[in-house]
Order: C-alpha cells, then structure tokens, then sequence
C-alpha cells in the first residue's frame, strides 16, 4: 500500500493543477494511495507511524528535501520504501540525484519501483541523506572514530558527505560504501594572490565535531546551531526508489 | 603509484592531524600529522607537508618532511625536497639528488606484514 505525504507548500494554488496531473497518473499506473497533508502541528512521524500500522509499505513524500527531512526518520524506523515526487523549482536536490524527474514524470519512476538500499547519515539522533555543511569551521576540533583528531587551522567550510555529486576538488561520495566523508576545504592563496581551494576528505564511519562557540550547520538544506555534533552512518540503512537517470 | 581498494584519504594543506591514522586506501598528505600513519596501499607527502610520526605503508613518495621511523613494504621515493629524520626500512628505494636522510636505511629483504585497521605501533617485520 502508498501512503502519499504532501508538504504543506504544496497544498498552495499553485501547486493545484500539477497535484491534480499527479493524482490522475497514479491512478492510471495503479498505484494511488492514502494521502496525508501535513500542516504547522500536523507531525509526519505520528501520521507515517498510524500509516505502518494499517498496512502502508510504501512512504511517498510529496515536495523537496525538507519534505524527506520531515518523513526519512519515522519511514526509516517503520523499515518502509521511501520515495519522492518532487515539487518545485527549488530545493530537489536529492530528488534529481537520486534521477527522479519533477511533477507529474515522477509518477512512472515511482510505479517502476526501483528500490535501493543506501546509507544514511546521523546527526544527533536524527537521519540524514545528502550531507551537513558548516560554512565556516576554523576552530573545530573533529575526533574522528576516537583514534585521531582532524583540526582545520584556517578559514575553512566543513562538509560531511553521504550523497553528493563530484565537484573540482572531491570525487563524487558514494552511498553505499557504509561511509561518510569528510570534507574540509580551504582556501589558499598562490603567487599573483590567485584563490586556490585544497580539499582534505576522510572517509570516515563516525566523528565527534566540537567547537567553543555555537555554529550554524545545514543538514539536507535545514539549518540547525548547535557547539558539538555526532555524526555516524547507518550502512544500506534506507530503502528508497531510485531512476535510471541516479548520478550515484 | 597504483591506486588501491579502499578511498582516497587526502590532508590537505591548513589540517593538521593527531592520532593514530590507519587507511586502507592510498593516503594524499599536504598538511602537517602528529602521530601514526597507517596504509595498506600508497603514501604520497607533499612538499610542504610537516610530518612527526612513525609511518607504514606499501608504498610511498616523499617530498615532505618526516621525523619519524618510516617502514616501507615496497617502493619508496624521495624527492629533492624531502627531508626524513628518522630510520627508513624498505625493500627498494630511490634518492634523488637534494633529499636528506638523517638515520640509518635497513634495505635486508625483510617482510613487512600492514596490519588492517590497527595502528602503527603494531608493525610486524619477517626475515
């Protein structure tokens, strides 16, 4: 059985005709379901968990990222397939690494049900799929698996990778090597004072980062602050449907 | 150097490291470590690369500097620019004009034995 879960921005008018596009596919491909609406005290773990219990095996969230941030932990628990028919122009990163299309083509990758197992990063107890990012991580201290110590000593971003595409200084991270990567990049300066960024990346299965003062750090586009983060990684921990198109 | 099995661990320049630094894939250093370094593939230390630690590895090219023993399995380079001051065990080595060893070279044939996933502390050599 598919549970639908719509995002709340996606209840908007303008989202109406497209919803309504989606709803008719799902029904000619057979695979149409319970649809939840989440709303501002309308919680995606209580609802999903109502859901498993009826008999739903299959969790679709109906929005971007920050909608499978909303719903990874609770189809993670209940050991449910999870997929995404994103929504949007912004913010469906994993959506298209992942090789999901958006609106209404979305609905054939999802009746194709190719399903994977992935990792999922942790963060302080909560799931994750892309990475975390903290722009800027000078003074942090990142115990890595408690046998050494990464310091970075100048003006650096901190990244910790469990999905993410390949850019001019790190390889593409793979998620399922049953590890995360951490990714430290600064930026030096050459002769003529041209900007240089130099990577550092540790695969790594878990890390402590702490630092004095509080930092703001993005997990799959949320923000949170916080002074020490744990980050581990769950290896082939989450089912999800994939495309063909995936870039992993 | 021929790429090994697991990632590619990097430390690049503005990270230092501390601790005991095992990797099962090849090993880029241009930063400075403090400690041990492990790997059952290559090791590559890069110019500006400060190094105080025993190091292990199968392979490796220096161009750094080491204070520290260095044990290496197969093949070791130095560059003109590096700099070890420490012992070198290793089977071939190479020396180009500039590089500075402070420390006695064993080159006896001896088997060196990489432990997987333990620090260097545990290096086992075989005659």
């Amino acid at each position: 059985m598919y549970y639908y879960v719509y995002d709340e921005f996606v209840q908007d008018a303008k989202y109406e005709r497209e919803l309504a596009n989606i709803e008719t596919r799902l029904t000619d491909l057979g695979i149409s379901g319970k649809i939840a609406r989440l709303a501002l005290f309308r919680d995606a773990s209580e609802l999903i968990r109502d859901a498993s219990l009826k008999g739903a095996k299959t969790i679709i969230a109906v929005g971007n990222d920050l909608t499978l941030r909303k719903v990874i932990d609770a189809a993670a628990d209940h050991r449910s397939v999870l997929g995404i028919i994103p929504l949007g122009k912004d913010g469906n990163f994993i959506a298209s690494m992942l090789g999901i299309p958006n609106g209404v083509a979305a609905c054939d990758v999802i009746s194709a049900r190719m399903v994977e197992a992935i990792d999922t990063g942790v963060i302080n107890g909560h799931r994750f799929i892309n990475s975390c990012m903290i722009d800027n991580g000078a003074g942090m201290e990142i115990d890595c698996g408690r046998k050494f110590k990464v310091f970075p000593v100048k003006k650096c971003s901190i990244e910790i990778r469990n999905l993410a595409i390949e850019d001019e200084t790190v390889p593409a991270a793979n998620p399922a090597d049953g590890k995360i990567e951490l990714v430290i990049r600064t930026v030096n300066r050459s002769l003529f004072s041209r900007k240089k960024v130099k990577s550092t990346v540790v695969p790594v299965k878990e890390l402590t980062m702490s630092g004095e003062n509080t930092v703001r750090i993005r997990v799959d586009g949320e923000q949170f602050e916080g002074k020490e983060f744990r980050i581990s990684v769950l290896a082939s921990h989450l089912k999800l449907i994939i495309g063909k198109e995936r870039k992993f | 150097m021929a790429k090994g099995n697991g990632q590619e661990t990097i430390i690049a320049l503005g990270v230092r490291v501390e601790g005991d630094f095992v990797s099962e894939g090849d090993v880029v250093i241009e930063g400075d470590v403090n400690g041990n370094i492990q790997t059952a593939s290559d090791l590559r230390i890069g110019e500006q690369a400060k190094i105080k630690a025993d190091i292990l590895a199968q392979n490796a090219v220096i161009a750094g500097e080491v204070r520290g023993n260095v044990t290496i399995a197969g093949k070791l380079e130095l560059s003109p620019s590096a700099r070890i001051i420490g012992d070198i065990s290793v089977d071939v080595l190479s020396v180009l004009s500039g590089a500075q060893i402070n420390g006695k070279v064993t080159m006896d044939g001896s088997e060196v034995k990489i432990p997987k996933g333990k620090p260097g502390k545990d290096i086992e050599t075989e005659e």
